[in-house]
């Protein structure tokens, strides 16, 4: 925590890593995903996570996000030190802080895009109107508005992770964590989600941490970072 | 814990159950038709079973034995007017034990004679206005009933008007032990013969006026000398109060209740529910089965589904709600459909199985000839709720894998 105070930014960093390691065990082998990451972000950024697969993305990610544990290290977002929550804690984290977008689109197939974006802010108890009109707004801002009745059958892939990325911003968390989003749609409609999620980030300054093997994301981010074999192996803040 | 954002999340978790289940239609289709037939038929064959049950007792009862039964001590082993008791009416229970009727007898062995044959029989001296509580009042008489208790003709059966070779109108010959202890032959014409629902009550069963008999069978020191008082009571239930009471009241007298008289059937009664509860248990054994598989089965299909509700922050007991939602959902829905189809079922039937085909082995069991199924509402309630509580548990094993989801596997691929 000294650390963010060392920071620029009069606002302490919305993730602070250090030494990260995240160990599997694998038929008794170990396998270390990640051997000790150091990565601090502040809010606002729009940060790319590059890397060969295989390399830590998105087990960095999950880490960030609460979704999965570490061995060492120290993992702090938005002012909490993850390390020392146990697993109800954790879920209620990622309710109410971080949003989270996947490379499978994985909404819920019986609900409509509304009653997806929804069923987050139901979780999080907001009350009947107010959770109406943010979803439909969040869905306007994603260029949705007449789909919310459709089910995630009835849309395409670009759409699908457009409602995904609704449904990740409805609650407004302080960071929102993408793994490989665009992995499964074509270049064009790549493009137009990345110009969404740019527009996003000044306009809410929302943090956006996104992995990708893919040079036309990167190229939308303002702050580039690479991983190579568990740890960060080149970082566009530090390098300039 | 039960605001209304938590009620208002149930609500959603359950419109989320609900479509689930529609999505796995085909599969759930299956599920529901077989707790539907499960349901449906089980609720059918408790009601036969029940209506045998039903049957048996009031068979029982309205033999001559009552709910209750008032007689002398050494009746049982001598029964003669020796052992008479004089009439105890009136009789009362008080108002929270209301009585339907009671009926006082003389009922002693007897021979008869026709010229052509000669029978043991049961001969009962009755007052016919007072017999509405017995198998009397399902008599269809050939003939004339007896006029009243003063009335000296005989009432008999059809098999023993057949077994005799004698009809209405003719005359028999009685020998029975008289109020002295000796035996006394006496003439009687016969009024009527009845059919009754029980071949053997036809065989065994004579009837002629109280008052006329008393004054056949000569003095006693008792005025109105009667060998038994059999009682019926609006409630079975009351029987037990009823009978202590009554003790306490003739404390001279002997009395029973049915279950005493008549212990074969209140053992089959009572095996009846046992039985009942055996078939309950393997039915819903065999459903439990086939519910927990489909919905493990279902769990399963939708890890990465229901991994991804975990990433997003929800928590391990809303997962486990809305497991247990579908579950019971599913069970509610097959359980109302199964019940619905046993009620159909049952009322199907109508007026009941004819089992007259049947009929010496029927009786042989106390059983009238018709099997009407007797479908009561506790029975499906408590059928209703048993069920849905064995959804609640099934719900367990498909729950328990869900929470072993981890939000990781929304992202396994
Ligand atoms: N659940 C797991 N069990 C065992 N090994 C895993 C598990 N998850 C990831 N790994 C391993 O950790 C390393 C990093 O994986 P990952 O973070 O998915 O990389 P990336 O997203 O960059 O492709 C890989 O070697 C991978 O095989
Ligand atoms: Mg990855």
């Amino acid at each position: 925590m000294t650390d963010s105070e060392q920071n620029s930014s009069t606002t302490a960093p919305v993730v602070a890593c250090q030494g990260v390691q995240r160990i599997y065990q694998q038929d008794t082998v170990p396998v270390y995903a990640l051997r000790g990451a150091d990565l601090t972000i502040n809010a606002g950024e729009f940060v790319s996570l590059a890397g060969p697969s295989g390399s830590g993305k998105s087990t960095l990610l999950n880490v960030i996000g609460g979704l999965d544990g570490f061995d060492a290290g120290s993992v702090v977002v938005g002012g909490v030190d993850l390390g020392g929550l146990n697993a109800a804690e954790l879920a209620e984290m990622r309710l109410r802080n971080v949003g989270f977008v996947f490379q499978a689109y994985n909404l819920i197939p019986v609900l409509t895009a509304r009653e997806n974006v929804e069923f987050i802010l139901q979780l999080q108890g907001t009350p009947n109107q107010e959770r109406r009109e943010r979803a439909d707004a969040a869905l306007q801002r994603l260029g949705l508005g007449d789909l919310g009745d459709r089910r995630p059958g009835e849309l395409s892939g670009g759409q699908q992770q457009r409602v995904a990325i609704a449904r990740a911003i409805v609650t407004e968390p302080v960071l929102l964590l993408a793994d490989e989003p665009t992995a499964n749609l074509d270049s064009k409609t790549t493009e137009e989600l990345l110009g969404l999620l740019r527009d996003l980030n000044p306009q809410q300054g929302m943090t956006i941490v996104t992995a990708t093997h893919d040079p036309i994301v990167m190229g939308y981010t303002s702050r580039q970072v690479a991983m190579l074999d568990g740890e960060i192996h080149q970082d566009s803040a530090s390098a300039d | 814990m039960f605001s209304s954002s938590f009620i208002s999340t149930l609500a959603m978790l359950f419109n989320f159950s609900l479509r689930n289940i529609v999505r796995y239609r085909r599969r759930n289709f299956f599920l529901f038709a077989a707790i539907a037939v499960a349901v449906g038929g089980t609720t059918l064959s408790n009601a036969l079973i029940r209506g045998w049950q039903v049957d048996m007792l009031e068979t029982a009862v309205s033999g001559l034995t009552g709910h209750i039964k008032l007689q002398a001590p050494g009746f049982a082993d001598d029964p003669s007017l020796q052992n008479a008791f004089s009439s105890l009416t009136p009789i009362s229970l008080g108002d929270n034990v209301p009585i339907l009727g009671f009926a006082q007898r003389i009922n002693i062995p007897a021979v008869i004679s026709s010229e052509r044959e000669t029978r043991g029989v049961a001969l009962v001296g009755v007052d016919p206005a007072n017999e509405g509580i017995s198998l009397y009042r399902d008599f269809v008489i050939e003939g004339e009933d007896l006029g009243g208790p003063e009335d000296g003709r005989l009432l008999i059966g059809r098999a023993l008007a057949e077994t005799l070779q004698t009809r209405v109108g003719r005359r028999v010959v009685v020998i029975m032990e008289g109020a002295d202890g000796k035996s006394r032959e006496r003439g009687y014409r016969i009024a009527g013969v009845f059919d009754a629902p029980m071949k053997i009550s036809e065989e065994l069963l004579v009837f002629t006026g109280l008052e006329a008999m008393q004054a056949a069978l000569g003095n006693t020191q008792l005025r109105t000398p009667i060998t038994e008082l059999s009682l019926v009571l609006q409630a079975e239930e009351d029987r037990g109060v009823a009978q202590r009471e009554l003790a306490a009241q003739h404390p001279q007298l002997v009395v029973k209740d049915w279950r005493e008289m008549q212990p074969q059937v209140a053992e089959i009664v009572d095996l009846v529910d046992a039985t009942m509860a055996i078939w309950f248990f393997l039915i819903m054994s065999a459903l439990t089965f086939g519910l927990v598989n489909t919905l493990i089965a279902t769990v399963m299909q939708r890890t990465r589904e229901l991994g991804m509700l975990r990433a997003l922050g929800m928590n391990q007991r809303l997962l486990l709600i809305q497991v247990v939602m579908e579950c019971v959902g599913i069970m509610v829905v097959g359980v109302i459909a199964g019940l619905l189809l046993g009620i159909a079922m049952v009322f199907g039937l109508g007026d009941g199985i004819d089992l007259s085909a049947f009929s010496e082995s029927v009786e042989a069991f106390g059983m009238s000839t018709v099997l009407k199924p007797v479908l009561t509402l506790e029975d499906l309630l408590l059928f209703g709720g048993l069920s849905v509580l064995v959804g609640v548990f099934a719900s367990y094993f498909p729950a328990r894998r869900a929470l072993k989801i981890s939000p990781l596997m929304a992202m396994s691929r």
